[in-house]
């Protein structure tokens, strides 16, 4: 535990939390790749310690969860905002795929004439 | 002679290209702080070749307008996570306020709302206290003191609570001044959008319209739909007609039962709007649904002790001997005849402590029989309020506000976070090129997968703490 302690010193879990949502929020990602790797060294050093040392982190971690909720509804706003951005990137790059607009319109055209 | 006029009369055309060239980017850099600006890139057209001698001679380019950089999409996208940001953010400051009214003052000496929890805990305790000298008359006196104090606690509550939703009325129905307006200025753009061009972009005035749009947007939850020439449609989130293309339909109001109700034209769409987002979805949500519940809960629980406080009163003898009649009933309480508006109305309308019932039935004024059964209507196995005691009803109260505040608050930061997210990447999107269009979507990717590691990690962290620690407290 000392030595999680000495790694984790501080933020607490709360502000760890708090600033993942922040960081995700300006799409900060080289924090959160440093936030992950700080994370699982984190989760790594617990895998080592007795259930006693445990029991301060225990109580951030209530104290953290109500912004566990803030982070992960801001999650899940980021997927909805990510999925929107590569349906909108398909239709960029579609649109500079010049030819394939006047064939499909082509083929519309023929078809609806009944004439081919 | 004619191939040098040719190649003077090309590079006299490419000069005054590059010259309209230039004036967009001067443009674009007098416009860069300009708010709602999208950046424009020339459009070049190549001019039809000439042949001299036989010959093909290429005639340069000739810069015929500029076309904004937008993207409909992200901007729609951006529109729409506003307006629920906008509503969560208005009824988060409403709920903020009720809260507020129920939060314990714990500087002030005088009595209010926050303080209804311990005037219920300290009104039957004062019977408890009677229960060791049912004739003592300052105790007599004590309970009714402890009466008032929650009775006028409850009373002034609900009348902030009505306060309050007549504020938030009168802000709901200011905000339809400013709809009317912004909807009449889209219909004008429209107008002039399509006359100028045919699917062409018109610049300056698309930015003028998505402005129009993104302020509109804090206002009510709307859909837009692009009509012929880059004419817009726009409705409500459930459908209603607000603007079809050059005509703008006016949001109008009107009072039913004693509330602003909207319209347009005679279709009330007072709940649509409500669902709908936007500052005013808030405010409704806010007015008809939070101030409505916390009014019904104040209530029950006035109209709950007051009836059955009088009930178990009339029940009882009094310090005179006296027991109630219906012709001439022991009340403490104003006795209410409905739930709704019993808070509002709730008041002491004893004004003799003689009167309390500390005895029972038949029996003597110095018996406290009565006294203890009007003490335990509050203990812990006590369901006069809905199935609850008075104390654990209001507590309860109490916690469904903080949790109803404490979610709105997690899904406003949430939203808001989605609006910064979704404004950063219109901003980086707005006039670049495909190479740098990618290097932002792989910022945000690699800023969603890394925070999805995050998010898992802690989750786990937080798992084990909790799991490991609570065994070791239970220990």
């Amino acid at each position: 535990m000392q030595q999680i302690e000495e790694r984790r010193g501080y933020p607490k879990l709360k502000e760890l939390v708090v600033e993942a949502s922040r960081a995700l929020a300006r799409l900060d990602a080289d924090r959160l790749e440093e936030m992950a790797l700080s994370c699982q060294a984190l989760n790594r050093d617990l895998a080592h310690v007795d259930g006693n040392a445990l029991a301060p982190l225990a109580f951030e971690s209530k104290e953290a969860a109500g912004d566990m909720a803030v982070f992960a509804r801001v999650l899940a706003a980021t997927r909805a905002n990510l999925s929107v951005m590569n349906r909108l990137r398909e239709l960029r790059a579609g649109h500079f795929e010049y030819g394939v607009p006047q064939a499909r319109q082509w083929r519309r055209t023929e078809s609806r004439h009944g004439d081919n | 002679m004619g191939t040098i006029n040719s190649a003077l009369s090309i590079m006299s055309q490419a000069l005054d290209a590059d010259q309209a060239a230039l004036n967009v980017v001067a443009n674009n850099v007098a416009n860069a702080n300009t708010p709602g600006y999208t950046k424009e890139t020339p459009n070049w057209q190549e001019n039809q070749p000439i042949s001299i001698d036989g010959v093909s001679y290429g005639q340069g380019v000739t810069e015929t307008g500029a076309t904004s950089e937008r993207d409909r999409v992200l901007e729609s996208r951006l529109d729409q996570q506003q307006q629920l940001a906008s509503a969560s953010g208005s009824r988060l400051t409403a709920l903020d306020t009720l809260q507020a009214l129920f939060t314990p003052d714990s500087g002030s000496s005088s009595s209010t709302a926050g303080d209804i929890g311990s005037d219920i805990t300290s009104f039957f305790d004062s019977f408890s206290s009677l229960e060791a000298s049912p004739t003592s008359n300052s105790l007599r006196q004590g309970v009714l003191t402890a009466a008032k104090a929650l009775a006028g606690d409850i009373s002034n509550a609900a009348a902030s609570l009505n306060s309050q939703r007549s504020a938030l009325d009168q802000e709901a129905s200011g905000v339809t001044s400013q709809v009317n307006s912004l909807t009449g200025a889209i219909a004008q753009l429209n107008q002039q959008i399509q006359s100028t061009s045919s699917d062409a972009d018109a610049g300056t005035l698309e930015d003028q319209r998505q402005e129009d749009l993104s302020q509109l947007s804090q206002l009510i939850g709307i859909n837009q739909i692009t009509t012929q020439n880059n004419g817009m449609e726009i409705t409500t989130t459930s459908g209603q007609l607000l603007v079809s293309e050059g005509i703008n339909y006016q949001l109008t109001t009107g009072m039913v039962n004693g509330v602003t109700d909207f319209f347009v034209g005679n279709t009330d769409i007072t709940s649509q709007l409500a669902s709908g987002g936007g500052s005013l979805g808030g405010y409704l949500t806010a007015r008809d649904q939070d101030i409505p519940s916390a009014l019904n809960s104040l209530d029950q629980l006035a109209y709950r002790i007051s009836t059955t406080v009088n009930a178990q009163n009339n029940e009882g003898t009094d310090y005179d001997g006296v027991t109630g009649t219906a012709a001439n009933p022991l009340y403490i309480f104003s006795q209410p005849t409905a739930v709704d508006g019993s808070a509002a109305s709730m008041s002491v309308v004893m004004t003799d402590p003689n009167q309390i019932a500390a005895a029972g039935a038949g029996d003597g004024t110095g018996d406290n029989s009565n006294a203890i059964v009007m003490a335990n209507l509050n203990s812990t196995t006590s369901t006069i309020v809905n199935g609850q005691s008075p104390t654990n009803y209001y507590s309860n109260f109490v916690s469904m506000l903080g949790a109803t505040v404490s979610g709105v608050e997690t899904e406003n930061t949430a939203q808001n976070a989605s609006v910064t997210q979704l404004q950063t990447q219109n901003n980086a999107l707005s006039g670049v090129n495909l190479n740098d269009e990618a290097s932002s979507m792989t910022t945000f990717e690699r800023s969603y997968q890394a925070a999805s590691q995050v998010f898992t990690m802690l989750n786990s962290i937080m798992a084990s703490a909790l799991n490991l620690g609570d065994q070791t407290t239970v220990s």
